[in-house]
């Protein structure tokens, strides 16, 4: 009863964006870059994982303990930021519906409103649990990826060397793997999360009792999520082996398709949108919980719409205007999701300052919520490698003369 | 119902938390904003300078597209 949170937070996170970079990965190295993967597991649990503590102790979501701690001007950034954030990153997973809905034979102006109003309608309920429910049976859907990872790649062995095994791609090191490498580290742990997280367990009211199964949720999600991963870098194995270029997912499946059949196709495009609808309420859910926090609105999923009217309208308003954004002939995508990648660089670091600010304020939590010695030792080291990080995918962006093509 | 059973439903009835009554929680309502230690005010200064360095950053790229300094893309 207290598994949900966890599993949703990571897997949700196999999003659009990430199934187009994790398939790029594989399309580009094969399968030299799954050690990353590996690598990659304990960093995005002991993130959650101080989500996790935070949420339970204060029982209130993350933009709300920022405001709070650190008074207005961090709160009001730190909440703008998120929304712009998550408004862009909305845009592309309508980007991506689209663009599989297309490979389908399904025209994306009658697609992609459709999915609109059934994703907002699957919040409106005004049940936790029926919401918790429907997301983790789409969670589970992603299942089909390890179906798809032993079609395109019957031949295990080596996997595992590959996954424990740092190693260099033929061509050598250049900016490109770089920055794919950097890319993977910001899709796998993102922004949203630690605010999707926070406020879902405040609004499920875990309880202190609950702490540890919490954790056994996140951790069981971080795996799976990682497994899940490495399934869509051997997906991208199967182009890499065949040395297609790659353009994007949805043509890859077209590609795949035609050496696996129509099932593989359709497989892969449909847990394209998956990944895409898991993506969307998650992102809306974590702006809709932020900005009712912070504004001191009701927002819970518990409560009918008439109790909760902002937050439900926030969730809305998300939804529908990313989704008619992408309908708009001619729309600049291709900025959007480089804006998506400056502002996320931009926002890692502060929110994950904050974070490790707030699990060291004994003052909140206490010796019993409160980091450890061993906590701060791996979080500060884990902060340090994700502003570096962050600042050279933003600074790539931004100044690409930086960075030449080796 | 027997004492056995009795004692059974306590040890092994399951309630979730959201049928649970609401627990006391940390107190963070009239707390304020937190002490400055050394290390916060070390991390909001790094965190002021990484966010003016980015901005600057972007800045600079927004003018050399829009063609006010001179690079790739002017």
């Amino acid at each position: 009863m207290v598994f949900g949170p966890g599993l949703i937070v990571m897997e949700a996170d196999n999003d659009a964006g990430a199934v187009s970079t994790y398939v790029q990965a594989g399309a580009q190295y094969g399968t030299h870059l799954l050690w990353l993967l590996l690598l990659l597991l304990p960093i995005t649990y002991f993130v959650q994982e101080m989500v996790v503590r935070l949420g339970i102790a204060t029982g209130q979501g993350h933009a709300a303990m920022i405001y709070r701690r650190f008074g207005k001007w961090w709160g009001r950034f730190s909440l703008a930021d998120l929304l712009l954030v998550n408004f862009l990153t909305l845009v592309t997973e309508f980007a991506a519906i689209a663009l599989a809905l297309d490979k389908l034979g399904v025209a994306p102006r009658f697609g992609v409103p459709l999915s609109a109003v059934c994703l907002t309608a699957l919040v409106l309920t005004g049940s936790y649990r029926r919401w918790e429910r429907i997301v983790v049976f789409l969670c589970l859907l992603d299942l089909a990826w390890f179906a798809i990872a032993f079609r395109v790649h019957p031949g295990m062995g080596g996997l595992g060397r590959a996954m424990l095994v740092p190693s260099v791609p033929a061509g050598g090191l250049n900016a490109n793997w770089l920055f794919l490498v950097i890319a993977i580290v910001g899709t796998t742990i993102a922004p949203w999360q630690l605010f999707f997280q926070q406020s879902c367990v405040a609004d499920k009211r875990l309880r202190f009792a609950d702490l540890t199964s919490a954790r056994l949720d996140t951790l069981v999600g971080a795996v799976f999520t990682i497994l899940v991963a490495g399934c869509m870098m051997l997906a991208g194995n199967a182009a890499f082996e065949r040395h297609w270029d790659f353009a994007d997912p949805a043509r890859m499946a077209v590609q795949l398709g035609a050496v696996f059949g129509p099932v593989l196709k359709n497989g892969l495009l449909l847990l394209m949108i998956n990944a895409a609808v898991l993506g969307t309420t998650t992102i809306s859910l974590a702006s809709a919980w932020a900005y009712g926090e912070v504004r001191g609105w009701p927002h819970s999923l518990q409560k009918p719409v008439r109790e909760a009217p902002g937050f439900y309208a926030v969730y809305a308003l998300c939804v529908m205007a990313a989704a008619g954004l992408v309908l708009i002939p001619g729309a600049p995508l291709q900025l959007i999701i480089l804006s998506v990648q400056v502002l996320a660089g931009l926002m890692l670091p502060s929110a994950i300052i904050f974070l490790q600010l707030l699990l060291n304020d004994k003052e909140v939590l206490g010796e019993r919520f409160a980091n450890k010695r061993w906590n701060n030792l791996v979080n500060w080291s884990i902060v340090i490698l994700l502003f570096v990080l962050s600042l050279l995918l933003a600074a790539q962006v931004a100044l690409p003369r930086l960075f030449p093509n080796s | 119902m027997t004492a056995s059973t009795e004692f059974d439903r306590k040890l092994y009835v399951v309630i979730h938390p959201l049928d649970d009554e609401p627990e006391g929680k940390v107190e963070t309502e009239n707390l304020g904003p937190m002490r400055m230690t050394t290390t916060v005010r070390v991390c909001l200064y790094a965190l002021r300078a990484y966010l003016l360095l980015m901005f600057g950053m972007l800045g600079f790229r927004v003018l050399q597209l829009a063609g006010v300094i001179r690079g790739e893309g002017g």
